[in-house]
């Protein structure tokens, strides 16, 4: 073993000093660190889906502005809060004219992402105390929350939301759609469970 | 094929895959234009169909249709822009293989400008003569025939003792430039020197030498200053770029001989070297080539018979 | 005529249950429900079905990508200071393009986390996840102790200005110490924005990162163009944006200034042809010997080598 010359010394030492300070940042961020570390969308600050925002036009920014061809958002039916109504002004275009079944003659999905299903046995002389189910199709719908707005209260129960599908999303940096945002509603945080 | 053969087919290629990366990318930029455009047209004739939904039946099937086509339009779009884009991504990477085969093989015809230096180590470059030696295979120049009367006048002149020795050597070494070894012989037939003492002090003084010189003779600064400033990298470029043999000093067409001195006095120039009275300074392993041929050529030319441009005695390296 | 009757009288049917459901006007619509029905009012046996929960983020993935990362570094060093070949270096940087710049999308990227690392550092409230630590880290680790090898043969940005490359021109060494320093100041931008409070904060290093667009197939005109401007020039100019704005190369330029190996020229015998430092497209080789902080490891010197086998590593010894 030959002996360590002074400029092999300095070297090792300035070297472990960096290494030390390395090791510092990475300890303190590491006990800061989360698991993961996601966007996700507040459903009380999102303009489709909050509260008392009536009348204003809905934002298609989530559909529009993500990077990837289909979105990374997509709107999900929490179906513990649906009202399985039968005639649901998220699946119905409501303005649209009646048909002669009774029911509005357009669907207000411009994907055609929802599906309408019935629940059990359909009574023909009591519509409305039918139930249906309504689910959204992951691979047709691009989040625009057309129907996050119409379910909205008071017209709806406000089961559907605008969610961030991690497993698609690729968690930029500076995520497009989050710049586009009229109200802030994207955040980086841990997602919920 | 014959390598021009297939020169012109990568060209061509080259050439081809070019066009198409330039083609797709003409076209992405016009298909983004284009869509651009539309989308406000779009947008107004779903706005005025949406209007007229409103009172007309009829309307509402055509504005279905309009959004049908609208969707159809732009999932139409993106795949043929995905499929535009990995066709850029196959002709680009094509045109890049092909160009730098172009690119290199240009290179490989005409070094370029830099190249030119070092003429020899770019021709050893090409597959096959890697291993080829630095050196020329042409023989040194024989040694000319000495002509020895010249000794003969000088111990006649300076005497036949031991005490001449150091001035007859340093006269043969004036006038045949070195101690040819056939001199020295004679030397010892016609004076009282012994060979073994001729040998001796011949090579005890370093300012004497045994073997010939060359024509120019190259002092390169030894001294703290040039060492410090990298002068054995400028020694060794030096010798690969005269073709001095390991071990030897003088090259084997007798045109240069490296000397390897002290100290040149002029350490704000490391390192430096000598040409005659020229001096060359701040020289690097990259340019003393070029600053030896440039220095030579400042010599002033000789006049008839090579003259000794190294002091009789002094400062012993 | 028959279709009138149909109409009214299902608008007849509709009225006697007391529903506007068709209304044209939104504002009469009345929800037929107030509260969502449970299981028990629906009947039937109905159970609620599980809501499409968002899927989360495959951690084995994250694990995947950090090791292959580390694997990653781990063979360019090997390549470039043990193995000593062009070729294998290369295929790498090809490998790597193809895995994190178009198959990952760019998005294993250090140069973006230096944003995550300064917000993380700077807020309280913020915090990064390992994987980002991990990615922020690996490379400069490498730096440390194998010089820029992320540079050479791992990072995505890097790999596809390296094989636009064409023919290169040297930069005047002065103007390219000039252009080098913009690096720092890109750097130094993009944490003073980046540690800004949370409303101002603007990531500019992922706002104007030249080649993810082309990584993506898609992404903001603004992008594109400066993309496709530095790899125009970068057909000319080694590696452009690595060179002078990357700011990550700034971090590491700094690390690998005190790294335990690096590209050394010619380790056994001493030629001094200087070859090598033409066929250097960086600038990075100076008085014959490549410079730590500007050398981005890409073998190029090596292959350049006319007659040292010693230089140019096992695979030109057993070829010759």
């Amino acid at each position: 073993m030959s002996r360590l010359t002074r400029r092999e010394m300095l070297g090792h030492a300035a070297r472990g000093a960096a290494l030390v300070g390395m090791g510092g940042v990475t300890a303190y961020l590491t006990v800061k660190a989360h698991d993961t570390y996601a966007w996700e969308i507040d459903p009380n600050k999102c303009i489709n889906s909050q509260l008392g925002a009536l009348g204003v036009e809905i934002c298609d920014a989530c559909a529009t502005d993500c990077v990837l061809p289909l979105s990374a958002v997509r709107a999900v039916n929490h179906y513990p809060e649906c009202g399985r109504c039968y005639i649901c002004p998220a699946y119905f275009e409501i303005k649209s004219a009646v048909g002669p079944d009774g029911l509005p003659s357009e669907k207000l999905c411009p994907r055609d992402a929802i599906e309408r299903k019935a629940i059990g046995w359909i009574d023909p002389d009591d519509p409305a105390n039918n139930f249906y189910e309504y689910v959204i199709d992951e691979s047709l719908c691009n989040g625009c929350g057309r129907c996050v707005m119409a379910c909205k209260e008071p017209a709806g129960l406000g089961s559907i939301r605008l969610e961030v599908r991690h497993d698609v999303c690729l968690d930029c940096n500076r995520c497009s759609i989050s710049t586009a945002c009229p109200e802030d509603a994207y955040e980086r945080r841990e997602p919920a469970a | 094929m014959r390598p021009d053969d297939r020169g012109l087919g990568v060209f061509a290629l080259t050439v081809l895959a070019g066009f198409a990366v330039l083609a797709s990318t003409a076209m992405l930029v016009a298909d983004a234009a284009v869509a651009r455009a539309r989308a406000l047209i779009d947008t107004e004739r779903i706005e005025a169909l949406e209007e007229r939904a409103r009172t007309d039946t009829e309307a509402a099937a055509e504005l279905e249709a309009e959004r049908e086509r609208q969707t159809e339009t732009s999932l139409r779009r993106e795949t043929n822009n995905r499929r535009l884009g990995w066709v850029l991504l196959v002709s680009a990477a094509l045109f890049l293989t092909g160009g730098k085969w172009l690119v290199g093989r240009r290179g490989d015809a005409s070094p370029g400008r830099g190249s030119r230096r070092t003429p020899d180590l770019v021709a050893i470059r090409k597959k096959g003569a890697r291993r080829e030696p630095l050196q020329e295979p042409s023989v040194p120049p024989a040694e000319p025939e000495l002509d020895l009367a010249f000794v003969d006048d000088l111990v006649a002149r300076l005497g036949r003792g031991q005490e001449a020795a150091i001035p007859l050597f340093q006269a043969i070494q004036g006038h045949y430039r070195y101690l040819p070894d056939a001199a020295l012989r004679r030397l010892c037939e016609l004076t009282e020197i012994t060979l073994a003492q001729a040998a001796g002090t011949s090579s005890f003084y370093a300012r004497f030498r045994r073997t010939p010189v060359g024509e120019h003779v190259v002092r390169l600064c030894h001294g703290t200053a040039c060492h410090v400033a990298g002068v054995t990298h400028v020694d060794e470029e030096l010798r690969r770029h005269l073709r001095v043999p390991p071990g030897a000093d003088t090259d084997p067409q007798r045109r240069f001989t490296l000397e390897p001195v002290a100290c040149l006095g002029c350490c704000s120039l490391a390192p430096v070297m000598m040409v005659g009275e020229e001096t060359a300074g701040h020289l690097t392993p990259a340019t003393a080539g070029e600053r030896l041929t440039a220095t030579v050529s400042r010599l002033p030319p000789f006049g008839g018979t090579p003259v000794l441009r190294l002091p009789p005695f002094g400062g012993t390296a | 005529m028959r279709r009138a009757i149909h109409v009214s009288l299902v608008v007849a049917l509709l009225l006697a249950f007391g529903l506007s459901a068709a209304a044209q006007d939104p504002a009469d619509y009345q929800r037929p429900v107030d509260v969502a029905p449970t299981d028990e009012v629906i009947g039937e046996g109905y159970v609620t079905p599980e809501v499409q929960r968002p899927r989360s983020l495959a951690p084995w993935r994250q694990v995947l990508d950090m090791a292959l990362l580390g694997g990653a570094l781990l063979l360019a060093a090997w390549i470039v200071l043990k193995r000593r070949s062009r070729r294998l270096a290369f295929a790498l940087t090809v490998v790597c393009l193809a895995y994190f710049g178009f198959y990952r999308e760019g998005c294993i990227c250090p140069i973006g986390s230096i944003q995550n690392v300064a917000v993380a550092l700077a807020d309280p409230n913020h915090a990064v996840p390992y994987f980002v630590i991990g990615i922020f880290m690996l490379p400069l680790l490498a730096a440390l102790f194998f010089g820029r090898v992320f540079c050479g043969g791992v990072c995505a940005l890097g790999a596809i200005q390296e094989l636009v490359l064409l023919k290169p021109i040297q930069v005047p060494p002065r103007l390219d110490r000039a252009l080098g320093s913009l690096k720092w100041l890109y750097l130094v931008a993009a944490v003073a924005l980046a540690v800004l409070p949370a409303a101002g904060r603007d990531f500019i290093i992922c706002r104007f990162d030249p080649f993810v667009g082309f990584f993506r197939f898609t992404g903001p005109v603004h992008m594109m163009l400066i993309g496709g401007a530095f790899l125009l020039l970068g057909l000319f100019v080694g590696r452009p944006y690595c060179r002078y704005l990357c700011p990550y190369g700034a971090l590491l330029s700094l690390t690998s200034r005190l790294s335990w190996r690096g590209v050394s020229i010619t380790p056994d015998r001493e030629l001094d042809c200087g070859l090598c430092n033409k066929a250097c497209p960086y600038g990075a080789i100076e008085e014959m010997r490549a410079v730590r902080t500007s050398c981005l490891a890409c073998a190029r010197c090596y292959e350049s080598c006319p007659v040292h086998l010693s230089c140019r590593g096992a695979d030109a010894e057993a070829a010759s």
